[in-house]
């Protein structure tokens, strides 16, 4: 029973879709690396709302397209502004899509299948309680009285990151932090969600909507077309809805579910799974003061690599494409002689020159449009009423402008709508 | 002489999260989670409990389909040292005739081993046959309920206390031989890290097919499986009444509880009206 190795080269924590693709791309350059996952399976700690950037995982992945688990394409986009029973939408649809709609569960565990396959050795059911620190070098983790040894620790634990908190390099997550995300995925017939939707073969639907279903907390809601079932959920910003929420928030999943304009889509559907997530939304805030310690690289959520464009999240592509630049980092730090702190420091520069930090730094503005209420309660309010002023006239129907400066007057001053919109405009 | 063990493990549905499809009676098993039958890690406990003190083997054994490799590598992850998943389209559909037959030939194909150990029952199933079963087609004896093994290694003699309901009985059972561990009657360990490692790295299991097997196709599945469910019944609901009596004196709490209680002739007191 000699055989079972107490070191490896590198230790990924956390086998979601940034550490399966740093385990994924350093086993295929034949380092040793050993994968371990909390999770009893791989993907039941992670969750999203249903869309992924396809770009990243391709740079990753060559193969992605050919067998990944892929829904559908996102075919349609549609954002909405929803006020009661009132929606008005802006809608864009075409045949040409460069991101899809997947369960993040099956993502993740064929991320974890490719490092496996790679030669990775995945462990689920692990707890890591603390990293191992001598001398201010991380060299492992500890697992109840259990050590194993590595040379770079690739901490991957995503946004509730524990292990960074213990080893004193984060303090713990504030509300303000973080957003909520909370979802029901609801089994339909594959042609049911074709026919609901309108929908041909492997296309798909990303729906956001804004408005008062939040209950004016700041946030949103989704809708996403799987396969053969629907994604629906909603996110709020943490601190925001500490404040004002009264009930539990799956009954605002539950209101979005049972919106009489909302529910003839999931008919008949059976609700299969309810899941809830932190995200992060201030992740300028909690950005670990570096993403590279003394055999230490941090990846994925857990570094806040999650973009906020307004309209919708990029975390999954974020996150692989980090763990694939953590990896790509070990193999420059090995190459210039080994796996030292001064070696290690490629992996900041790597995420600097990359795509994730400069979208990071160009919507970093979005965050503070969240604390803007109005754009949540108020304006989905006017757009509904200048829509009814529009579309339901007594007798004399109204100019569009007409339409508009009757629902806005009383409610919001020309100045501040002005700025208001200036702001978002500028933001996202 | 180290003690050569084999235990069997049932990869079943959990069936905390099973529910039952009420038109056809069958189990509504998509997307459930399977686990190994928690009886069954009771009796894993008590072969390495057995292992750690007299030194020994331990084999898993399992009938299933192939993700049941996961309950032997769990197992493996808590010190059993190699595990044999028995799998084949062949034995699927078996019921527990058929699947004791199979267990008890596996077990046979292992040969040289001194004790097989098994949980009380499984929960998918509750059938408690299957110990009973094997030791019969083995052909050696077998004892139910059994705690606290002990192993008298001069006699080769395996010393098992039988909790019954009101009485616990010391048996000396001859080896070779079989027990089936009570239920609840102690607490599996953790899985380790090196051996859940060892699991992974080492790859100790074996798989058997019916290729390795060779049994006749008539005594094996479906084929070899003479049992028929019927029928399933649902319990029809019984619309329950609820009533809190508010006041503070337990006498009078009691008094009102018995009444109550026979006035809706769920109790009877003898010698009353």
């Amino acid at each position: 029973m000699g055989t079972v190795p107490t070191k490896f080269d590198i230790i990924v924590v956390g086998a979601g879709p940034a550490g399966s693709s740093a385990a994924y791309t350093l086993a295929k350059k034949g380092f040793d690396v050993l994968l371990v996952e909390r999770g009893r399976v791989v993907g039941s700690k992670n969750m999203f709302g249903g869309r992924v950037y396809l770009k990243p995982l391709k740079d990753i992945y060559p193969d992605f397209e050919k067998s990944a688990p892929i829904h559908r394409w996102v075919t349609k986009e549609r954002i909405s502004l929803i006020h009661n029973n009132d929606i008005t939408s802006i809608e864009f649809e075409g045949k040409e899509a460069t991101s899809f709609i997947t369960y993040l569960s099956q993502l993740a565990n064929w991320m974890a299948i490719k490092a496996e396959e790679e030669g990775a050795i995945l462990l689920t059911e692990v707890t890591v309680d603390r990293f191992e620190v001598e001398d201010g070098r991380f060299t492992g983790i500890r697992v109840g009285d259990e050590t194993l040894k590595s040379e770079v620790i690739i901490d991957a634990e995503g946004a509730n990151r524990l292990l960074l908190e213990r080893s004193g390099i984060v303090a713990p997550l504030k509300p303000k932090h973080v957003a909520l995300g909370v979802k029901e995925v609801i089994k339909l017939a594959k042609d049911e969600v074709e026919k609901h939707f309108g929908l041909d073969e492997n296309e798909g639907l990303a729906w956001i909507l804004m408005g008062d279903i939040t209950g004016g907390t700041p946030g949103g809601a989704f809708i996403y077309t799987n396969k053969d079932s629907v994604s629906v959920g909603l996110v709020v910003i943490l601190d925001e809805a500490i404040e004002n929420i009264d009930k539990h928030i799956y009954n605002y999943v539950e209101d979005l579910r049972l919106h009489p304009l909302l529910k003839r889509y999931f008919g008949g559907g059976r609700i299969m799974e309810y899941s809830a997530h932190l995200i992060p939304e201030d992740v300028w805030g909690m950005m670990p003061p570096q993403y590279y310690y003394d055999g230490l690289l941090i990846t994925g959520d857990a570094a806040g690599f999650l973009l906020n464009l307004g309209y919708t999240y990029r975390g999954v592509d974020f996150a692989a494409y980090s763990g694939y630049l953590a990896a790509e980092a070990v193999e420059q730090a090995y190459s210039s002689g080994g796996p030292s702190k001064e070696n290690l420091a490629v992996y900041k520069k790597l995420i600097e020159d990359s795509f994730i930090y400069r979208q990071l730094r160009k919507f970093r503005g979005v965050h503070s449009l969240m604390k803007n209420k109005r754009l949540f309660t108020l304006y989905p309010l006017i757009m509904n009423l200048t829509a009814r002023n529009l579309f339901l006239p007594e007798d004399e129907s109204l100019k569009v402008l007409e339409a508009f400066k009757k629902a806005r007057k009383g409610r919001v001053s020309w100045f501040t709508l002005l700025k208001d919109l200036f702001m978002v405009v500028r933001q996202v | 002489m180290p003690l050569k063990i084999v235990v069997g493990i049932k990869w079943v549905p959990n069936t905390t999260s099973v529910s039952i499809d009420e038109k056809t009676g069958t189990l509504i098993r998509e997307g459930v989670p399977s686990v190994v039958n928690p009886h069954d890690l009771i009796a894993v406990e008590a072969a390495l409990k057995l292992k750690d003190r007299y030194g020994g083997h331990v084999t898993a054994i399992s009938m299933a389909p192939p993700q049941a490799i996961l309950g032997l590598e769990h197992v493996i992850g808590m010190g059993v040292d190699e595990g044999i998943l028995i799998s084949d389209r062949a034995f699927a559909g078996a019921d527990t005739l058929a699947t004791s037959y199979t267990l008890a030939k596996a077990i046979e194909k292992i040969g040289d081993y001194d004790l097989v150990i098994m949980g009380h029952e499984t929960i998918d199933s509750s059938t408690a046959h299957i110990g009973a079963q094997v030791a019969s087609w083995l052909d050696i004896p077998y004892i139910y309920y059994a705690v606290n093994l002990e192993y008298i290694e001069d006699k080769h003699l395996l010393r098992v206390r039988r909790i019954l309901e009101d009485s616990i009985e010391i048996y000396n059972l001859r080896l070779p031989g079989l027990v089936s561990i009570a239920m609840h009657s102690d607490v599996p360990r953790r899985v380790s890290l090196t051996n859940k490692l060892r699991a992974r790295i080492e790859k100790p299991i074996r798989v058997w097919s019916n290729k390795e097997l060779d049994l006749d196709p008539n005594c094996i599945g479906l084929r070899g499986s003479p049992t028929v469910v019927a029928k399933v019944e649902f319990m029809p609901k019984v619309p329950r009444k609820q009533e809190v009596y508010k006041d503070g004196d337990p006498k009078e709490a009691a008094k009102w509880l018995v009444e109550r209680l026979v006035k809706e002739g769920l109790l009877k007191i003898p010698g009353g009206e």
